[in-house]
């Protein structure tokens, strides 16, 4: 490496820099392409999603409204069609709640345990989590109750704001020293997942742990997610094991496997269409021999979410499949062989070998395929335009449908409704699931 | 069951009921893959009569297959360049913006595997408060400048009193979190302030501004993968090279990319296919001279419903030098004798 | 070096010589020459076909040069909207639906055409039907838009399937339902087996929020077209929580009992390809069966298709106490044998309108395109051809029975096709659709979910109509309910 002198050229300079700095310049091309495509518009939609938009002479005037179309939303006319229609919970409907809230429970006390938490550290987290309890409430009831057409509501957030940052950074800051930082975030998450569960309990699963609930566009939205993803996994780990097997014409099947994700989403929705139209599809016969010609998957809502679930297993199946593929390759054939020498059965092999040389990938994989399941939208939209009802509409065509009507505001509230909900359940999959198999392998 | 399904190192000692089990599988999904394909290629030589009149399986036979969608999309006198300028953009933008995520990508990905970054978390809250604030001053009618001055002022500020006193820090996970984390939100919720930043940019209507979005769209992916790809190499190699007086760049070019080499097209292929067929971001960024060829499967949806035939055949064509390019490309994905090699 | 400056001197002066000659050159007789206008529309072949394959003759004549530029009808609305409100401006005219005018003018961004429509005679604006001229292109007495497709809702029928029940053509929504009822699994198509009494597609952000209106505009408009279907003209309360909505969305959802299983999530489209393949023995539609029927290479009920304008009703809402009273001559004054009639001209028919922020010349040529797509010896052979999309709105396209028969229709099929289009157009109590700002929140967000729901099973009738009430005053009340009734008022041609 050169040394520095007054004579260096500005080549010379360049090239020190350059030399100097690979792990500058390895990452931030990345961080700055990202930032600069989702800074702004992160910052506009959420300015958006606390405003209405009208249009009037020459162009269109922004009116800020504060917490209005969240709470629409969530407490207001969209409520039912976003969360769902409550049902009266049924006893076995509680009993899930009481097991999963104890179980969160469970594993926070271990958490505590195995952390060694101090008895002031805890006494502060608890302080923290009451104070927030006591004190977060009332502003943001002064934030909803605020007369919109104000002039000072702008300032009456931002004042507002202002409290509830320095509050909860000086909260954190103080729990953060008592190392009890751990106990506050977990206690939030439980309140946060209580929420939702309850949710889901009230609304999904009619006649099991509700009577009378249906479930809104979140709770459609992760029918699909979770569905779509732990079966579009199972097939494509299975697919691809099939073909790293020693079989003949295993290339073709290779890449005859991947081409359904080949194909742009708008063009599956169409496809699956005319594929699973019962009267004028391929399998229109096949239906007609098993007597079903004036039954059609479209009127139920099970049929309906089932055929668009098939549609994204099928879709997506290829993606699990490449990546595993990939990784499964990757196994060692010396290992499998020492392993078999020494009496292994097959599933020993499995379990000792190929899954934990795929579980990275695989956790990396499976937490994609959710985010990006999370966003489900052309199936829906192209296979049953979200009917029948709102049987099939997820939370993304949802806000397709309020953003294609102009209505900027409510849909860009719900979209960060959603953004909330897929962080949560993509932190807790990362926290909770990913690092804990990663560190057990 | 689960019998069937590892890898044994030995060709022979797959058994026959093992394979015919295999095979049958192995069929099984070919057909349920095949048959909507198989249902596209017919549907393209169909007359809507032969659509809507029941379920018509074999040409010839069945029906009599007609080139009226071929016509009406490539070759009557109003279909000029109706297919082909949309062809040449997709092309240009889906391997212009792979291209791109998948070298800026790959080696954050390395960086993030070999170098730790430690941002304290005060920091960066801090940060997104200022530029939250600055954000906010501008839209309040503030001048850009005076906007930004406040903003860092502010942040050196907290910056200096409190951001630093947080305890731990974040680490590269929390870095690959925040990269995915920017594929969470429904592409419709942000589209429009995109469009304006990119009219304001002139970035509109542009091959460049599409690429640009791309890039960025199909970044996260490309660094979550290739960081597992890059973990699973030795770093053994790599510091004997660095014994041996090479730079850090010519470790990654040299040795870490050629080993990574599955794993880059893998990758490559998925982030390709992405970028091909993506739609929204798309339909508002382009206008007449770069549309892409999703805006025009879509479009095949107007008032008289949708037009079957053409869009298997637009569908169809969209699929084929896809599928060539990774029949190419298989071979290299499934060598991961590469990978394997190096670890054994 | 001095060579190459002395050629790129040389180069200048003779581009700037021909730049400066251009001009001049095209002073002679083309009046446009050298204007560009770039028109927004939809991916056809609909509406985008006639506007592209006409664009050459009309560069002959006036030397324009005109492109049309498509995008996915379903993004078409937004795309206007973005490219005009941001200041973006890469169109100079647009081909839309007169109901989302309402957005459109109020913003400014399309141009005041009253004074162009008067000083020109080619346009043979009189010859426009009324309802077209004086409703559907007009807002708040200015013109805004020139048509080029006329669209309401009729109502098809199979000739063959009601002579042999011995049934004539719906007069009432009743009827309608007596007849789908009885023709429900009678086999049409000859194919041994049983078909649908009535197709009406009801699918999410489809059209069902048009045919629900027509089906509820008899019971609520009977006083002609100013008295509108959506919104109280005094109050702006909106006309849903009545008993004849609610007899609306019962009709409504019984339909679905006489039709195909998956109703619930085709759309117009399908429900076409159902009718013109023998499927269906009844279908609401707009003018497209008509011409769809008769092409060979779609239809297997050529001659076979029968059109009446949408059912009537004999009952009508007393909006006094929202209970369903019989038609006399008082409640019903344009009732025709005791029937009310309210065809609905749902969407309004495929328009032009001219961007207001481009410069004068363009926006003449621009006007200029859109007339001449107007005027009768262009537009009279346009509506003729299925391929077009184009519905006739003119009064001569109904005099001229040639273009018809040339086209492939039988004469007996061409005069009760042009027959019930024309009864349709001459109805002084013709519905408009909404035209109001942001009218696709009160349709297709909250109309649409809400019936959609209704018809699922997750809303009863009651329910139903309540929730559509409180939803729309919650967008009027967010938009401002005095602002909402003038625009409302306007787009109904009503002084107040």
């Amino acid at each position: 490496m050169q040394s520095q002198n007054a004579g260096e050229t500005l080549q010379d300079r360049m090239i020190r820099l350059w030399n100097a700095s690979p792990r500058f310049i390895f990452l931030s091309p990345s961080i700055l392409f990202v930032l600069f495509l989702s800074i702004f518009p992160l910052v506009a939609s959420l300015y958006l999603s606390m405003s209405r938009i009208r249009f009037v002479k020459g162009g269109f005037e922004i009116t800020f409204i504060g917490v209005r179309n969240y709470e629409k939303l969530l407490s207001g006319s969209q409520e039912r069609h976003f969360l769902g229609k409550y049902g009266e919970v049924t006893p076995q409907g509680y009993a899930v709640l009481i097991i999963l809230v104890s179980l969160m429970l469970i594993m926070l006390v271990r958490y505590c345990l195995r952390e060694k938490i101090k008895p002031y550290g805890l006494i502060a987290a608890s302080a923290f989590v009451v104070a927030a309890n006591r004190f977060v409430p009332p502003l943001v009831n002064t934030l909803r109750e605020a007369d919109v057409s104000a002039e000072g509501l702008g300032s009456l957030y931002i004042e507002t704001f202002l409290k509830l940052a320095v509050g909860i950074g000086i909260g954190l800051y103080i729990v953060n020293k008592l190392d009890a930082l751990g106990v506050v975030l977990r206690v939030i998450s439980i309140l946060f997942a209580t929420r939702i569960i309850w949710l889901l309990i009230r609304t999904m699963s009619e006649g099991g742990l509700n009577e009378g609930g249906l479930p809104g566009t979140i709770g459609v939205t992760m029918i699909f997610a979770f569905g779509g993803v732990f079966f579009q996994y199972i097939f494509g780990l299975m697919l691809a094991m099939l073909v790293t097997q020693n079989l003949a014409g295993k290339r073709f099947f290779r890449i005859i496997f991947l081409l359904p994700m080949m194909i742009t989403p708008v063009g599956i929705g169409f496809l699956f269409r005319m594929v699973t139209n019962t009267v004028l599809g391929p399998i229109a016969p096949l239906w007609k021999f098993v007597g079903l010609s004036e039954v059609t998957w479209a009127e139920t809502a099970f049929g309906a979410r089932t055929a668009v679930m098939v549609g994204d297993i099928w879709q997506w199946t290829p993606f699990m499949f490449i990546i595993l593929l990939a990784a499964l390759e990757g196994v060692s054939r010396d290992q499998v062989e020492a392993s078999l020498v020494d009496g292994a059965n097959s599933f020993q092999i499995f379990r000792y070998i190929v899954l934990p040389h795929i579980l990275p990938v695989s956790t990396t994989l499976i937490l994609i395929r959710l985010i990006e399941a999370f966003k489900i939208i052309d199936m829906p939209q192209v296979l049953t335009y979200g009917g029948p009802g709102t049987a099939t509409e997820s939370t993304t065509l949802h806000v397709y449908n309020l953003w294609r009507a102009i209505d900027l505001g409510t849909s860009a509230a719900l979209a960060y409704l959603l953004l909330i909900v897929v962080t949560f359940i993509a932190l807790t999959y990362v926290n909770f699931f990913r690092r804990r198999v990663l560190e057990n392998l | 069951m689960i019998r069937q399904f590892f890898i044994r190192p030995n060709p022979f000692a797959i058994s026959p009921a093992r394979k015919i089990f295999s095979y049958s599988l192995l069929i099984f999904w070919t057909i349920v893959t095949l048959l909507p394909f198989y249902w596209l290629v017919v549907t393209a030589f169909k007359l809507p009569i032969d659509v809507s009149t029941g379920p018509k399986y074999v040409p010839y036979v069945d029906y009599k297959p007609d080139t009226h969608a071929f016509d009406d999309l490539l070759f009557s006198d109003v279909a000029g360049n109706f297919v082909t300028r949309p062809y040449i953009n997709t092309i240009v933008v889906a391997s212009g913006s792979s291209a791109l995520a998948l070298l800026i990508g790959s080696t954050a990905a390395y960086a993030l595997t070999r170098f730790e970054y430690r941002p304290k978390p005060g920091l960066v809250l801090t940060l997104a408060l200022s530029v939250g604030l600055g954000a906010y001053l501008y839209v309040q009618g503030l001048s850009m400048i005076l906007s930004g001055v406040v903003a860092i002022a502010v942040y050196a500020l907290i910056a200096q009193t409190i951001g630093r006193r947080f305890k731990g820090s974040l680490g590269n996970s929390d870095i690959a979190f925040w990269l995915v984390s920017q594929r969470m939100l429904p592409p419709v919720a942000v589209i429009v302030p995109i469009y304006v930043m990119y009219q304001n940019l002139g970035l509109l209507n542009t091959r460049l501004g599409l690429i640009v979005a791309y890039t960025a769209v199909n970044l996260p992916l490309v660094v979550w993968f290739m960081r597992d790809y890059f973990q699973a190499i030795p770093i053994e190699l790599e510091e004997s090279a660095f014994i041996d007086g090479a730079s850090q760049y010519q470790v990654l070019w040299r040795i870490v990319m050629p080993l990574a080499a599955p794993g880059l097209i893998a990758t490559g292929i998925i982030v390709l296919i992405f970028a091909w067929n993506e739609y929204t971001l798309a339909l508002f960024l382009t206008g007449a001279d770069t549309q892409t060829m999703p805006i025009l499967v879509a479009a095949q949806n107007a008032t008289r419903g949708p037009q079957w035939w053409s869009i298997s055949l637009l569908v169809l064509m969209m699929v084929a030098p896809i599928v060539l390019l990774s029949a190419l490309l298989e071979r290299f994905i499934a060598s991961g004798i590469l990978l394997g090699a190096v670890k054994g | 070096m001095r060579n190459l400056t002395s050629r790129l001197t040389i180069v200048i002066v003779i581009v700037a010589v021909f730049g400066a000659l251009a001009p001049i050159h095209a002073q002679d007789d083309k009046p446009f020459d050298g204007v560009e206008i770039n028109i927004l529309t939809f991916t056809g072949p609909q509406i985008a076909e006639p506007l592209q394959r006409r664009a050459p003759d009309f560069n002959e004549l006036t030397g324009a040069q005109v492109n049309v530029v498509t995008v996915p009808f379903a993004d078409l609305y937004q795309t206007i909207l973005t490219d005009a409100a941001t200041g973006t401006n890469s169109y100079d005219a647009f081909v839309f639906a007169p109901q989302w005018m309402a957005d459109y003018v109020t913003a400014g961004f399309i141009e005041d055409l009253t004074p162009y429509v008067e000083a020109d005679a080619a346009l043979e604006w009189d010859d426009i039907s009324p309802f077209f001229r004086d409703f559907s292109a007009s807002f708040g007495g200015s013109i805004y838009t020139i048509p080029l497709d006329g669209d309401f809702h009729m109502v098809y029928y199979r000739v063959d399937v009601l002579e042999e029940l011995g049934m004539e053509p719906p007069r009432t929504w009743d009827d309608y339902l007596a007849i789908a009822a009885a023709a429900n699994g009678m086999d049409m198509n000859g194919d041994g087996e049983g078909d649908y009494g009535s197709c009406i597609s009801k699918a999410r952000s489809q059209q069902s929020y048009w045919w629900i209106t027509s089906i509820a505009a008899p019971f609520l408009q009977t006083q002609g077209t100013s008295q509108g279907v959506f919104f109280d003209t005094e109050t702006f309360e909106p006309l849903v929580n009545n008993a004849g909505f609610i007899r609306a969305l019962e009709i409504y959802a019984e339909t679905g009992d006489y039709g195909p299983p998956d109703e619930q999530t085709i759309n117009v489209g399908d429900t076409r390809t159902l009718f013109i393949t023998g499927r269906c023995a009844l279908s609401m539609d707009w003018g497209d069966i008509g011409s769809l029927a008769v092409d060979p290479e779609q239809s297997t009920v050529q001659d076979l298709v029968g059109a009446v304008v949408t059912p009537g009703t004999t009952e009508v809402v007393d909006f006094e106490t929202g209970e369903l009273v019989p038609c006399d001559e008082t409640t019903c004054p344009y009732a025709i044998d005791g029937v009310n009639y309210a065809p609905f001209s749902s969407f309004g028919g495929w328009s032009g309108g001219v961007s207001a922020s481009i410069d004068q010349e363009t926006k003449d040529a621009a006007y200029a395109f859109l007339s001449y797509m107007s005027q009768p010896a262009q537009a009279n052979e346009d509506v003729t051809i299925g391929r077009t999309g184009f519905n006739p709105y003119r009064i001569s396209q109904f005099e001229e029975l040639d273009p018809w028969l040339d086209s492939g229709m039988s004469e007996s099929a061409a005069e009760n096709y042009l027959g019930a289009i024309q009864d349709s157009l001459n109805s002084p109590n013709m519905v408009l659709d909404l035209r109001i700002p942001q009218n696709q929140r009160y349709q297709q967000v909250v109309l649409d979910t809400v019936i959609s729901q209704f018809v699922a099973g997750e809303y009863s009738a009651e329910e139903a109509v309540a929730t559509i009430a409180e939803q729309w005053n919650e967008i009027t009340d967010e938009l401002g309910r005095e602002d909402q009734l003038q625009a409302y008022l306007g787009s109904l041609g009503v002084e107040r």
